[in-house]
């Protein structure tokens, strides 16, 4: 740099502890950042010309992907529909017009067209009209990636020293694409600890900072940047000092880990014996080898949904069955817990264009969808039952409202179990179909579930948004939205109540679980199950070993007896909080200053 | 319907019948099938705009709904087997019912 300015600290919410020091990788990604350039005339037949290059590599890449596809599919005709999208004369016309007209370089004309469009169908009033404004989109999207030099996120991401992503938000796409590129750490302008990015980060085991406004006006690429996931900071051009010291900082939070992933192998105990089985969150067949070295005891939830991700048409059977079969292969013989896409909300994917919604997460997704595309979710559960024949398998249907949804998808799984068996696959005998309580009718009717559903799964993200009515994307509310408010934790405490009553396992599946305390708490409640990204499965089982199941016992019924989420959460922390201390804040045990802990100190203090 | 002396210029009106109108994959159909032509072939919407019946984006910007009459209007040769052609792929509602 040849401009020497001062260090910079941009805060933001730490959603996945660590340290991490490198360039910047400012990702222009995101519509927002669309190259808006005048041209001068000269240079208008070169734009005219980068345009054309870009729809001969947009139908290149389409006419690639459609030959992949058996002639027939419905996602042939989709995308043949976007083949002659691309190379639409209207659409060509109109951005030479601009281009010409108003001097505008070729990725700013394509923005500007699509745009147009889109709100041209977006004001029709008919529905099935509206939707098709996602399908130019699409090609505007592939278009404007092409022109920037690639075709797709990963070309723009070939970077090959370690690097730091910035972007204003990462949807799984990005993520995924990512996943084979030297990154070191995320830092996004939008985002709390249960979105997207927040989680992919964890699993990865980089540092992530989320939330932090204006990141995108503050950091240049190939700026130097420290991301610091355990205080939520980023430091833009540090000073050595600054490096000097974080370094420290990360190199002292390695180590902690590094000495919790050492007790892989033995089970997660309390001090006076009882044991609670851990297993592992995944989105991406990869990540089952990342659970099994944190020692998770099976995949209590495979986000089957990412398989849609970044595509054009939907994978098929063959595919997602090869996945599950990777998944299976890593994890052994320990059970794995495949969730039914749970599309829609926040996880928009383009190969289910859909309408906009006002609501999206009350809206068309998950179960609902699934059923209202039944053929595409039967190839999906032909897909399961296939896995089923590999290994230990069990199917979870997410954001379950009714016991209809529950009876329906039992059919549709048992059909397609059969239609398996009859081409002379093999199959299990029986898949268990288990749902995931997280809408609050779910919760308050867990009995009911309880006595038909072969397992219940609580998933507290969504609990959480739909028992508060809090948006869990919307930043401005992210402290109000706490698992330990006394509502939520009546529902949950209820679900777990019914199961023990009925005899139907129950576990629970979202961040809460990867909360040290609010793991502790749910073990006081009677849960001896829990699934959490594998990366929290050291630190869970450490908190778990340096307790006793009486006092949580206790615990939980002072617990309940609340009124706020702050009196639980000062209760909680009064309890428990200096055993826990080095769990919750990334640092050692030790005071500042002071000696480390000996690796062979005894877990914990004394509980009194 | 009317057809000129030399036989070059033809049209007619038809209504979109199928309950998701003219979408992408309905529209692909009609550009394909237009595509198959020589002659000019435009078409108007509801919102009286006339686009080439051979652009997807520009049949897909007629916005044609359930229920929309199209005005198909076709100039040049085998004008009337065009018109015709396009008006029965409508009238089948894209060979998806109602």
């Amino acid at each position: 740099m040849t401009l020497k300015r001062g260090s910079e600290v941009l805060l933001g919410v730490g959603s996945s502890h660590g340290v991490a020091i490198a360039p910047a990788v400012v990702l222009s990604g995101s519509r927002r950042a669309v190259r808006r350039q005048h041209v001068a005339e000269t240079a208008v037949e070169e734009e005219r010309e980068r345009f054309d290059v870009a729809v001969r590599d947009v139908q290149q890449d389409l006419q690639a992907t459609l030959s992949s596809v058996v002639p027939g599919r419905p996602e042939a005709a989709i995308l043949e529909a976007y083949l002659l999208m691309a190379g639409d004369e209207l659409f060509a016309q109109e951005v030479s017009l601009q281009i010409e007209n108003e001097r505008r370089c070729a990725d700013w004309a394509v923005a500007e067209v699509t745009a147009k469009f889109v709100a041209k169908l977006e004001r029709v009033d008919d529905a099935y009209m509206r939707e098709r404004s996602h399908d130019i989109d699409f090609v505007g999207q592939r278009l404007l990636r092409a022109l920037r030099g690639g075709s797709s996120m990963s070309d723009e991401l070939n970077v090959t020293e370690p690097s730091i992503v910035i972007a204003h938000d990462l949807s799984p796409a990005d993520t995924a694409a990512m996943t084979r590129a030297p990154i070191v750490a995320f830092v996004t302008e939008v985002g709390s600890r249960t979105s997207h990015t927040s989680i992919m980060a964890r699993a990865l085991e980089i540092p992530a900072v989320v939330g932090v406004k204006n990141a995108l006006d503050r950091i240049g690429t190939g700026d130097m940047v420290i991301v610091d996931g355990l205080r939520g900071q980023v430091i833009v051009d540090p000073s050595p000092l600054e490096i000097a010291e974080a370094e420290q900082r990360g190199g002292r939070y390695a180590a902690m880990m590094n000495k919790l992933g050492q007790g892989r192998d033995r089970p997660a105990r309390t001090q006076d014996g009882t044991l609670v089985r851990l297993q592992a969150n995944i989105e991406l067949a990869l990540e089952a080898e990342l659970a099994v070295e944190h020692g998770a005891e099976g995949i209590g939830l495979y986000r089957t949904e990412y398989l849609y991700v970044d595509r054009a048409a939907p994978p098929s059977e063959e595919e997602q069955y090869q996945s599950f079969r990777k998944v299976l292969g890593e994890i052994g013989d320990r059970p794995v817990t495949l969730r039914t896409f749970d599309i829609g909300g926040d996880k928009f994917v383009s190969t289910f264009p859909m309408p906009k919604e006002l609501n999206p997460m009350l809206g068309l997704r998950a179960v609902r969808l699934a059923l209202s595309e039944r053929a595409l979710f039967f190839e999906h559960l032909r897909a399961m039952a296939r896995a089923s024949g590999q290994g230990d398998v069990q199917v979870m249907i997410p954001m379950v409202a009714s016991l209809d949804e529950l009876h329906a998808v039992r059919e549709l799984l048992e059909e397609a179990r059969l239609s398996v068996k009859a081409e002379g696959q093999v199959v299990a005998d029986v898949i268990p179909l288990g749902v995931m309580i997280e809408v609050p009718a779910a919760a308050v009717m867990a009995d009911m579930y309880a006595r038909e559903a072969d397992f219940l799964s609580i998933g507290t993200n969504d609990l959480v948004q739909y028992a508060l009515a809090i948006d869990r994307t919307n930043q401005a509310l992210a402290h109000l939205a706490s698992p330990f408010d006394p509502g939520v934790l009546r529902l949950v405490h209820g679900v777990i109540r019914a199961g023990l009553e009925h005899d139907c396992p129950v576990s629970l599946c979202g961040e809460m679980a990867s909360d040290p305390m609010g793991a502790l708490l749910l073990l006081g409640f009677g849960l001896r199950s829990m699934s959490m990204e594998s990366v929290a499965i050291p630190e869970i089982k450490e908190a778990i070993s340096r307790v006793n199941m009486t006092e949580l016992k206790t615990l939980a019924g002072e617990a309940l007896a609340c009124r706020t989420a702050s009196e639980v959460n000062d209760l909680l922390f009064e309890a428990l909080g200096d055993r826990l201390r080095d769990l919750l804040t990334g640092e050692p045990l030790s005071t500042p200053g002071g000696p480390p802990p000996s690796s062979d100190a005894p877990p914990g203090l004394s509980s009194d | 319907m009317s057809e000129n002396a030399n036989g070059s210029r033809a049209e007619g009106q038809f209504s979109v019948v199928n309950a998701k109108g003219m979408h992408a994959r309905a529209a692909t159909q009609l550009v394909k099938l237009a595509s198959t032509f020589e002659c000019k072939i435009m078409l108007s919407g509801p919102e009286e705009e006339a686009v080439s019946a051979k652009s997807v984006m520009g049949v897909l910007l007629l916005c044609g709904a359930k229920g929309a009459i199209i005005q198909v209007v076709a100039d040049g040769e085998r004008a009337r087997e065009a018109v015709d052609a396009i008006g029965r792929l409508i009238a089948d509602g894209f060979g998806e019912g109602r």
